[in-house]
Parts: structure tokens; sequence; C-alpha cells
């Protein structure tokens, strides 16, 4: 039976973050090492390490892995093996979900192009913090606790199911803030055009099956919420 | 101690612990002698005018008659007020109370018997080193009109203009370059010499012997040397023998070679003290802004988070001892010195209030050792200062928390963080990001509830943001720094909480403008 990992390419720093934060979100995280026998010897992380190299193709893990429902993280340091790596998975998987790691904006597009389905521009993100943290330090507080801190603060994403009652309501009518303690940030329609429920466009719009609503809230109106509304994909 | 000694040791004690008479001094010195006192440029400003109305009255005096209360402005209320700059300048020049301490306190420490003689001597002697100085005679040349009218010495006011020099920075900093180069201009002026000595001496024995000849004395020998080797030639003066010419054929060349050598002169020492020019121009910069961001260390992240920065209303100025660096970051059109960051000296040399001026301090080298070295350093100089270090190796965390990082920022961490999001919640997560980025013209922003709006604005209900198409997202409490998030309408607010709101970047604007107007009925 295939099953359904975590792998991460790069033994390093990135790579064991990585797999710290993500090991309870899949049932097998591997660590693939370019240097797997000293890697091997020195691992105390606790994660399986197996071996790579950039000429693989892949014949193990079509074998083993659910490639639909896994997902590969690209952090191998040298950017051109990298970029390398990543168009090697594309090319034998279509169907994989991968993320990969650039050091710049140049290695970000080419990642891009080499078939990555999300980049994390690490310097940029990085920069993107602390500009925040010296201009807008609450907003930086808040949102960090948000996404990653266990406050009881959540974001959610919840899908408008065909039984929702409020189908075919103008979303200018419902005022769930007052009613239900959450905000909504923004929709994100069937074709996964996202639009903010500022904007003027939305002001008009009518909720409609499958649409994805953005919402914030404390944890217990979160659960009040989805046993009114629909599912909350979490 | 004789009782004259102890009654001036006494006094000088107590000159030197009065605040009054220590604020006054202070506040004179800083007018006349600091650049970075905020008024000190109005004073040369003033002086600058006094001295070209006093020189212009005088070229206007040369050929007409002066009115009388020009003339009465000229002699008597200018000269009063450079008399009086004068002696400002000659008491803030050295503390007399401070030399007399220092001998008393000297000879006390050894055991030794205090002479008060020895002590007027040392306050003599500082004295007279002002006295003596150049721009401490020029001053008093500039004076003397104020005591004698004589004709003659009306031609002193022309130091008036010399003065100048004392309030022109430039002067100074061409006068300073120059003077690198001593042992040059010696030379040059020792050959000079030579050849205007031996031309002047060769041109009158071949010339002054000739009627037709203009050269009758060695003045004139010596003034026609002087015009040709510096290669003006008026022509008023010319040798008319062949022997004369040919003479004049070798000072014309000798002069070609002494311009020659003065320009290169003075171009290498310019050149050689480009860089440093430029480093105090750039220092002098610094030390008149109010708030800005310092960076010390300019690597890929510090690049990014300047390109972030420049759009605030606040200057980042860069920190770095590789040259290179340094270089990247003035060619990003930021300001940027070449000084080490982790040492102590380098924020000495710039002259920077760290806890005034500063408004954070990012140690941004991709490097622990260099982050933990330059926040120590600057923790040293100050307590207060906000520090924001990176760090690269999660191992030495608690290294830099040691050292007084107020916050600090682990970018291996972050991944692993936003890769979480990403397989959790991959649409909210890019919907944040796009919100905190500004992406689609929606902008999130803390807006601060001064007392004013404090007291136009009670409640939450009466701010009016569905109006303006804002939504509300919380209100973050100083007293409690807690985050209140979707406050009730019925929400008191502060002066010092936050409201954070979302929405179209312009309507954001339009409804702060609207808080701050807002007048309670």
């Amino acid at each position: 039976m295939k099953n359904r990992a975590a792998l991460i390419f790069g033994y390093n720093d990135y790579a064991l973050e990585i797999a710290k934060n993500i090991r309870d979100e899949y049932e097998n995280v591997y660590l693939y090492s370019l240097n797997s026998e000293y890697d091997i010897l020195k691992n105390k992380s606790g994660f399986e390490i197996k071996s790579f190299d950039l000429s693989d193709k892949w014949d193990e893990l079509n074998e083993n892995i659910d490639i639909e429902k896994s997902i590969a993280f690209c952090v191998l340091e040298d950017s051109a093996e990298n970029i390398f790596l990543t168009i090697s998975l594309r090319s034998s998987f279509d169907a994989l979900n991968i993320i990969a790691l650039s050091n710049n904006k140049q290695t970000a597009n080419k990642l891009q192009m080499a078939g990555a389905n999300k980049v994390i521009p690490l310097v940029q993100t990085t920069a993107e913090m602390i500009s925040e943290m010296l201009q807008k330090p609450i907003v930086k507080e808040v949102f960090h606790n948000i996404l990653f801190e266990s406050g009881t603060l959540k974001i959610a994403q919840v899908k408008i199911d065909e039984n929702n009652k409020y189908i075919g309501e103008a979303i200018s009518d419902i005022d769930w803030s007052r009613r239900y303690g959450v905000m909504i940030l923004a929709i994100v329609y069937e074709d996964m055009s996202t639009e903010f429920i500022y904007s003027s466009k939305i002001k008009h719009h009518i909720v409609n099956k499958n649409d994805l609503f953005i919402i914030v809230g404390y944890e217990a109106d979160m659960k009040e919420f989805e046993k009114m509304t629909g599912s909350i994909c979490d | 101690m004789n009782f004259l000694s102890r009654l001036v040791v006494d006094g000088a004690y107590f000159l030197n612990t009065s605040e009054a008479y220590q604020r006054k001094k202070r506040f004179f010195y800083d007018i006349l002698e600091n650049d970075r006192f905020q008024y000190k440029k109005y004073f040369d400003i003033f002086m600058i005018t006094l001295i070209f109305s006093s020189v212009i009255i005088l070229i206007v005096e040369v050929k007409s008659e002066m009115n009388i209360y020009l003339k009465f402005f000229n002699v008597y209320v200018i000269s009063f007020i450079f008399f009086v700059e004068y002696i400002l300048r000659f008491w803030i020049s050295s503390s007399v109370s401070e030399i007399i301490i220092s001998r008393s306190e000297h000879a006390t420490a050894l055991g030794r018997k205090f002479y008060l003689y020895k002590a007027i001597i040392g306050v003599i002697t500082a004295k007279l080193s002002f006295v003596f100085s150049i721009k401490a005679i020029i001053d008093l040349l500039a004076i003397l009109p104020f005591f004698h009218e004589l004709r003659l010495l009306r031609l002193f006011v022309l130091f008036r203009v010399f003065k100048l020099f004392r309030y022109t920075k430039s002067f100074q900093t061409f006068t300073s370059v120059l003077s690198t180069k001593k042992f040059e201009f010696f030379i040059l002026l020792m050959f000079s010499s030579v050849v205007i000595f031996v031309s002047s001496v060769l041109i009158y024995v071949m010339e002054a012997h000739n009627p037709a000849s203009p050269v009758n004395t060695f003045f004139d020998a010596l003034y026609w040397s002087i015009v040709t080797i510096s290669t003006v030639g008026y022509g008023d003066i010319v040798p008319v023998t062949t022997e004369g010419r040919i003479v004049a054929a070798f000072v014309i060349i000798a002069g070609i070679s002494v311009l020659a050598f003065t320009t290169s002169i003075i171009v290498s020492a310019f050149t050689e003290k480009l860089d440093e020019i430029r480093e105090i121009k750039t220092i002098d910069n610094i030390r008149k802004l109010k708030h800005f961001y310092l960076i010390c260390g300019y690597e890929s992240v510090a690049q990014e988070v300047a390109k972030k920065l420049k759009n605030s209303k606040i200057t980042i100025i860069v920190l770095d001892e590789d040259i290179e660096r340094i270089n990247s970051a003035k060619k990003d059109g930021l300001i940027a010195i070449n000084y080490d960051p982790g040492n102590i000296d380098s924020y000495k040399k710039i002259g920077i209030d760290l806890n005034t001026q500063v408004e954070s301090i990012l140690c941004l080298r991709e490097n622990d050792v260099e982050n933990v070295y330059t926040t120590l350093t600057v923790r040293s100089i100050s307590r207060d200062v906000n520090i924001i270090s990176l760090l690269m190796d999660d191992a030495n965390r608690n290294k830099l928390k040691f050292a007084g990082a107020n916050e600090i920022l682990y970018p291996k961490g972050l991944v692993g963080m936003i890769s979480k999001e990403l397989i959790g919640r991959p649409v909210a997560f890019e919907v944040i990001h796009a919100l905190r980025n500004d992406y689609y013209g929606v902008d999130v922003e803390e807006i601060l509830v001064d007392e004013r709006m404090s007291q136009n604005l009670v409640h939450v209900s009466e701010l009016n943001n569905v109006k303006f198409r804002i939504v509300l997202l919380g209100i973050y409490k100083k007293e409690t720094k807690r985050f209140f998030f979707n406050p009730m309408d019925g929400t008191l607010l502060e002066s010092g909480d936050y409201l954070l709101v979302i929405g179209n970047s312009a309507f954001i604007r339009e409804f702060e403008k609207h808080l701050h107007k807002k007048i309670r009925t």
C-alpha cells in the first residue's frame, strides 16, 4: 500500500525545522540527503533519512508513495541543485505538490518555472517580517499569533456546502461578526481568485456553493459558527 | 597652603561645581564651537552677515564719503560685537578653575606643596595658546579699528574678511586637506625661493646697466621674477637684453614646473582625502537626523529590509566594516559608513545619541558571532535602544538574548512555520500574506488613539468605520498589552490604544483623517 508522506529533500536546518513543524500533519516524514552515509551517522533528529542523487529516476517514490496526497519540500542549499531537483520531480510527478525554498528573487522565478507549486522566498520573507516588526509591530504580533501560535484567536477556511442557508444571500447583508463573533477577511471563488471583503466589488456578491470564506475568530466562536454554516477546513 | 592659595582653590571649586556658571559656559561653548548645537548655524549666519556688511561699508568708503551712522555702525557696533565674541572665545578656550583644581589635586595626591604661581602659569599658558592661535589673531586684528581710527589701521578691517574663514567649514576642510602635504609644499617653497632669488640676481645683473631696460632696482628684478615664475607675466617689466631674455626663458620653464608641481600636490591631497571628506560630511548629516534606523551589516537580508523601509519616513543608516558591502549600500542610495558596528569607537566617532536618535538597531549580519558582538557593544552604550537581530543557528538564541537583543528573528524557524501553514491552511495563509503586503490595494494598519481622539471618541460604536468600509479587526490595549478581537460597540477607547483596521489603503487614510478631525458634540 502506498504511503501519504512528506518528502523533504536536503538534510540541513531548514529541512529539520520543516520536519518538526509538519510531523503532526503527515504519517511519514522522510528526509532525503545527497550525502546520506555521513548524515545518517550524525542524525539525532529522529526522522528517517534516505539517500537520493540528482540523476534519480524516483522509482522508489513511484512504488511506495501516494504522490497525489503527498508533498515535497526542496530545500537544498545550492540553488542550482535545488532547481534541478524541482525540475526532476515535476517531470516525473505531475500531481506532486512541491514547495521550494529560494534565497533570492531570481532563484524564486526559476523555481516557479521549474514547476514548484509554491516558493518560499527566504530573504524576502525574513525582510518582510523585520520591516513589519519596525513599522507595524502590533499587526505583526497579532497575525503571528493567529497564524503560528496556539492562541485562542484562529484563522480558518470555511467552504460553503450545498445545504448552506446563506446561499443566495448578498454578502453585504451578512453580519457574522456580531452574530457569530467571526470576521470574514476574504472570499476565494471556485476559480481560486481571491476577493477581499473590503473591496467594492464584493458588496454585490451572492453567496454560492463552493465559495471559500477566510474567517478569523476565537476558537469557541468558530465551533459555533461551524455548526451553523458549513464545514471548516482547517 | 596659605590663605590666598586656599581662597583661589576654593573659588575654583565653587565655579567648577556651580551649575549656573557651567550651564552658561556650556551654552556659549555650544553656540561658538559646537557644530551639533542647533542654534550655532544662526549665530554663524549672523556673524557672516556682520562681516559682509562691514566689508561692503569699507569698499564704499574707499571712494565716497560714508554716512555717519553707517560709519558708527561699522567702527563701533560691529567692532563691539566682535570684541564680545573674542572675549567669549577667550573665556571658553580653557577652564581656569579646572587647571587650578587639577594642579591642587595633583599636589595633594603626591603629598607636595601647592604653589599658586605654578597654577597661574598653567592658566596663562593655556590662555596664551588661544591668544596666539591664528584664528584668535585674526579675530583680534578685526577688532583693532574699534580702538584706533588711524588711516593705516583701517586696512586691518580687511582682516574681517579673514574672519569669514572661521564660519565657513569648506575653507577649514580645504586647509586641513592641504596641511597633509606640508612637506611637499615646503620643498616647493624652497625650490621657488631659490629660482626667484637666482633669477632676480641674474636679471638685475644683466639688465640694470642697460638704460633701455625697465629693471632699475633689485626690487624690480624680484617683482619680475615672481610675476614670471607664477606664469602670470603682466608685461610691465620685460627684459630687453639677449642675456636677460635667456634668463627669462629659464624662469618661464621653471615657472611651468612650479605650477605643475603645485597643481599636482593639491590634486593628490584632495584625491587622498576625498573619502575622508565625504565621510566627515556624511557623519555631519547623520548627526543632524532626528530619527533613523541603524542597520549593522549589509548582506542580503539587510538589503531587502532597506528596500522595504525606504518608503518609510525614517532614514536608514548602514554601518559595516566591509568596504564592498558599504559601496553596495551606497549604490542602493543609502547613507553608509565604513565603520565596524561591533566597535564602541565607531559610535563615538559618529557622535550619535543611541537613545534619542536611533529608532531601532538591526543586527543583520548572517553570522551569529558578529550579531552577538554588535548587540553586546550597542547594549554597553545604551540600555534602552531597541535591538532586533537575525539568528542563523537556533543554538545561539540564548547568547543573543543574553547580549541584550529585544527581538530575534530566526529565518529557519520561520520557514518551518510557513511550511506548516502552507500544508494546513494554504488559502488562509496566502490571504494573510497578501493582506500584510498590500497586494490587492487592501492593507492592514494600526491607528494610535491619541489623547485628543480619546476625548472625542469614547466608545467603539462612535468610530463610524463601516461608513468608510473599514473593518475594525480589534483593539490593542496599551495598559494590559492585550489584543481584543472584534470589540463590542460599548468597548471604551483609551489614549494609547491601537486600532487594527483592514481596508482599502486610501479609505484607511480617509478614516484616520476623520478620527483626527472628529469633535465630540
